[in-house]
């Protein structure tokens, strides 16, 4: 058996199975059942809480790359404070893509709820530029004064729920769908400066930094990657059962069905993982005996 | 060298200094307080204004360069057609669009609902092309792992340990492991939050606050005009 | 007359930022300063700048300041040797930042020493930059790196080559050059995003040396484990000054390593006290209640 060539094994044998426990699960669900973690529940339950006037503002801070993992988690959120009843505003703070995004997750959700009235039980502002400078604008000023008019042109003072929407002092929660450093902004200016609850649902990567945050209590909550989305999807069909049906339907992504995919490609990786260790711990006992029989 | 050198260098001073001074105070302080919120809310967005003249030297460096090199077919030449036709074209559909010129309404959906030419690009071209892209990190950290995840000394170890606990418990594989003991299925997703909650959380902070401190003694170097590489001059 | 200059301008703002601190309390109930930043922040900046101009002080007349050695920085030189071997190019990224953002700042210290090496060594270098600004300096940067080596006939204006500013775009242009042109050397210095382990993984599987360094911690784990040094957090930040060896750059990096072990001791007292009921250290340093 060739050791050195198990060792160096050629990286394309390690992307076909990539691809392959990528795709499978994908086309043929697993159907694996989510537990949920603290930092999700209390998300969850900050919202659940909600009385039917309070407004929840919802921050979309990422673009289509990390669409995967950030439009099921905004999604869930969206359909949990509709079917609660909670009003939501919804702006846009990150420049590649993030308008585009929020516009087309809140036109499908709210899509889902036809008794939903625009302006009245929701309404969509549009993107900024200047994350921090418009933050501290709108939630330290008024909403007005940086969204003028919505995303669809309408007099911002038109609208019959950001007439009673001013500033932070009407917000009951702020929840950033991030990327990356967008939801560290939200934490540390919006929070520490006034108070406001902070929750943030960010990528996989970006996510272990935010303890930090969760820690020192300027974060409610948090939903880290796949995982996270997938959390709140099943904490949210466990307390809102006739969710379901929209959850099972066929071709539609959501965040329990990629964590088959992604259940599946940490069982390869531990799998290669292991076998490495096992070729490196053979060659080293070959070795080891080699020398031996040399001396 | 005053144009050079002095000018900017005070002008650095100048820029640096006044919005760390009015961090700290508001629009009711005597003589500057009105000036406080425009340097503390405008000043930041001027940037935009100046990285867009910036962007158009940019454009005119990879056009130039393309063009150098389908000139003397240097290795590599025919993604530089490619690189000047898809600038040209986005380029086009991008300013057509918000002129508003003929069929090119708008940068994103057209009055009738319909995609504008620009946004059936974005979506059905450069959208998919960066999820590719993004997606290729699944398979470089997959290589990456198996390469690099070897016992070969304590801290490895450790490491590996640390990397298989929260690669179980960010899954429900993690969940069946010990589900056969009572309140099992629990176990593993607890010890990988405390993983991520604890030691990560102190590391993280760690590095944090040297990276802040380093951060901080570097733009004072750059303030007091100690730090002058920026300006591509030493001297 | 520049420093002093800006040491004067840097104490006048100390002093004036104190004196209208002191005197904050007008009638009717508004404060100059905002309450939520005077306390703990004004007092870490205040304390880190006296440090920091004491300590560019004391170097400037002459006391010997000890800075650890980096291997990452120490390496720089190795990898442009073994490029020179090799003769293929030294490749360097100066990150995704802007130059408004330190790190990109940090990186052009950096720059500039890989530029008068790869001047000095006659070998090709290429920096490929995503950042419309930081192309600008970075042109610059490496132009006077040349002529500072007695160079300026081996430079040319395509060396410093602006890309695109879309992340993934840029990631597939340095990708697939890396996988084209095979760089000997690769420099991943500044701030990077998704794209780190990208470019890491790919100049890993070309052969490269690679030096990296960033402040970024959600990527440093994937230098650390891709790239054969890797410069983490402060330790790029100090690059510059250790590489130049100057003494004022040499102060202001002990002035902020002594502000860190302040830091340090008052979170071991902080949290002694904690555990026996005592808040005021905790209290002190929080922001808004938090």
């Amino acid at each position: 058996m060739n050791l050195e060539r198990l060792v160096h094994i050629d990286r394309r044998i390690i992307y076909l199975l990539i691809a392959l426990g990528t795709t499978i699960p994908l086309l043929l669900p697993i159907g694996l059942p989510v537990s949920s973690t603290p930092p999700v529940e209390r998300l969850f339950d900050k919202i659940e809480g909600l009385g039917q006037q309070e407004v929840v503002l919802v921050s979309f801070d990422y673009g289509p790359t990390t669409a995967p993992e950030n439009n099921p988690m905004a999604q869930a959120t969206l359909r949990h404070c509709f079917t609660r009843g909670v009003k939501v505003v919804v702006v846009a703070l990150f420049p590649i893509g993030g308008v585009t995004m929020a516009g087309e997750i809140l036109e499908g959700v709210a899509g889902e709820y036809p008794d939903l009235e625009y302006g009245v039980d929701y309404a969509f502002l549009g993107y900024k530029d200047g994350a921090q400078a418009a933050m501290k604008q709108m939630m330290g000023n008024a909403f007005a004064e940086v969204f003028p008019q919505d995303f669809f042109g309408t007099d911002t003072n038109q609208l019959p729920l950001m007439r009673r929407v001013v500033n932070h002092e009407q917000i009951a929660l702020v929840v950033s769908f991030s990327t990356n450093i967008i939801g560290e902004w939200w934490a540390n200016l919006v929070n520490a400066q006034y108070g406001t609850p902070v929750a943030v649902g960010t990528t996989a990567v970006s996510a272990p930094k935010y303890y930090a945050f969760l820690d020192s209590g300027q974060m409610l909550g948090l939903l880290g990657g796949l995982k996270g989305a997938s959390e709140y999807e099943q904490l949210l069909i466990d307390a809102h059962p006739e969710l379901m049906t929209i959850y099972q339907q066929a071709g539609i992504y959501t965040a329990m069905k990629g964590m088959d995919a992604q259940t599946v490609d940490h069982a390869i990786i531990m799998l290669f993982i292991i076998f490495g260790n096992t070729v490196y711990f053979l060659v080293q006992r070959r070795d080891a005996r080699r020398k031996q029989h040399q001396a | 060298m005053f144009w050079k050198l002095r000018l900017p260098l005070l002008l650095t001073l100048f820029v640096g200094a006044v919005p760390i001074v009015t961090f700290f105070l508001t629009e009711h302080t005597p003589v500057i307080g009105p000036a406080v919120p425009f340097v503390r809310d405008r000043v930041e967005s001027y940037m935009v204004i100046i990285a867009g003249f910036a962007l158009l030297l940019g454009v005119v460096s990879v056009v130039q360069g393309s063009i150098r090199k389908i000139e003397r077919r240097r290795p590599g030449w025919p993604f530089a057609i490619s690189l000047l036709t898809g600038l040209l074209v986005m380029g086009a559909f991008g300013i057509l669009s918000a002129m508003r010129v003929g069929p090119f309404q708008g940068l994103l959906t057209a009055p009738d609902g319909s995609d504008t030419p620009f946004y059936w690009m974005t979506r059905n071209m450069f959208n998919p092309l960066q999820a590719a892209m993004f997606s290729l990190l699944a398979f470089y950290i997959a290589s990456a792992a198996f390469r690099a995840f070897r016992v070969r000394n304590v801290e490895a170890t450790i490491l590996l340990a640390a990397a298989f606990v929260v690669m179980l418990g960010r899954t429900p594989l993690g969940e069946y492991v010990f589900s056969w003991l009572p309140g099992g299925e629990r176990w593993l997703p607890q010890v990988t939050d405390w993983i991520m909650a604890v030691p990560n959380a102190a590391a993280q902070r760690g590095i944090i606050i040297g990276a802040a401190l380093g951060a901080a003694s570097l733009s004072l170097r750059v303030i007091l005009g100690i730090e002058r590489s920026y300006l591509g001059v030493k001297e | 007359m520049v420093h002093g200059t800006a040491r004067a301008g840097w104490l006048g703002a100390l002093l004036l930022t104190a004196t209208g601190v002191a005197r904050a309390q007008i009638a009717g109930g508004e404060t100059w300063y905002e309450p939520t930043r005077v306390g703990a922040p004004l007092v870490l900046f205040l304390v880190f700048s006296i440090l920091v101009l004491v300590f560019i002080d004391r170097s400037r007349k002459g006391a010997q300041l000890f800075i650890r050695r980096i291997a990452g920085i120490n390496a720089i030189e190795e990898a442009v040797g073994r490029a020179t071997e090799l003769g293929k190019k030294v490749l360097y990224l100066t990150g995704a930042g802007s130059l408004e953002e330190i790190q990109t700042i940090a990186s052009l210290a950096v720059l500039r020493h890989v530029g008068s090496l790869t001047a000095r060594y006659a070998v090709d270098l290429d920096v490929p930059c995503k950042d419309p600004l930081a192309f600008t300096a970075a042109r610059e940067t490496v132009q006077e790196a040349y002529m500072q080596a007695g160079r300026p006939d081996l430079h040319t204006s395509d060396i410093v080559h602006y890309v695109t500013y879309d992340q993934f775009a840029y990631t597939a242009s340095v990708t697939g050059l890396m996988v084209r042109e095979k760089p000997a050397a690769n420099f991943l210095i500044g701030q990077f995003h998704a794209e780190s382990l990208l470019l890491a993984e790919t100049g890993q599987a070309t052969g490269a040396i690679q030096i990296a360094g960033t402040a970024e911690i959600t990527q440093l784990p994937f230098f650390a484990v891709v790239c054969d040094y890797t410069l983490m957090g402060e330790e790029l930040f100090a690059a510059g000054a250790y590489l130049s060896r100057e003494p004022a750059m040499l102060g202001s990096i002990k002035g902020q390593d002594i502000t860190k072990a302040m830091l340090i001791v008052y979170m071991l007292i902080g949290i002694l006290l904690q555990i026996f009921g005592v808040h005021a250290l905790k209290d002190f340093m929080s922001i808004n209640g938090s």
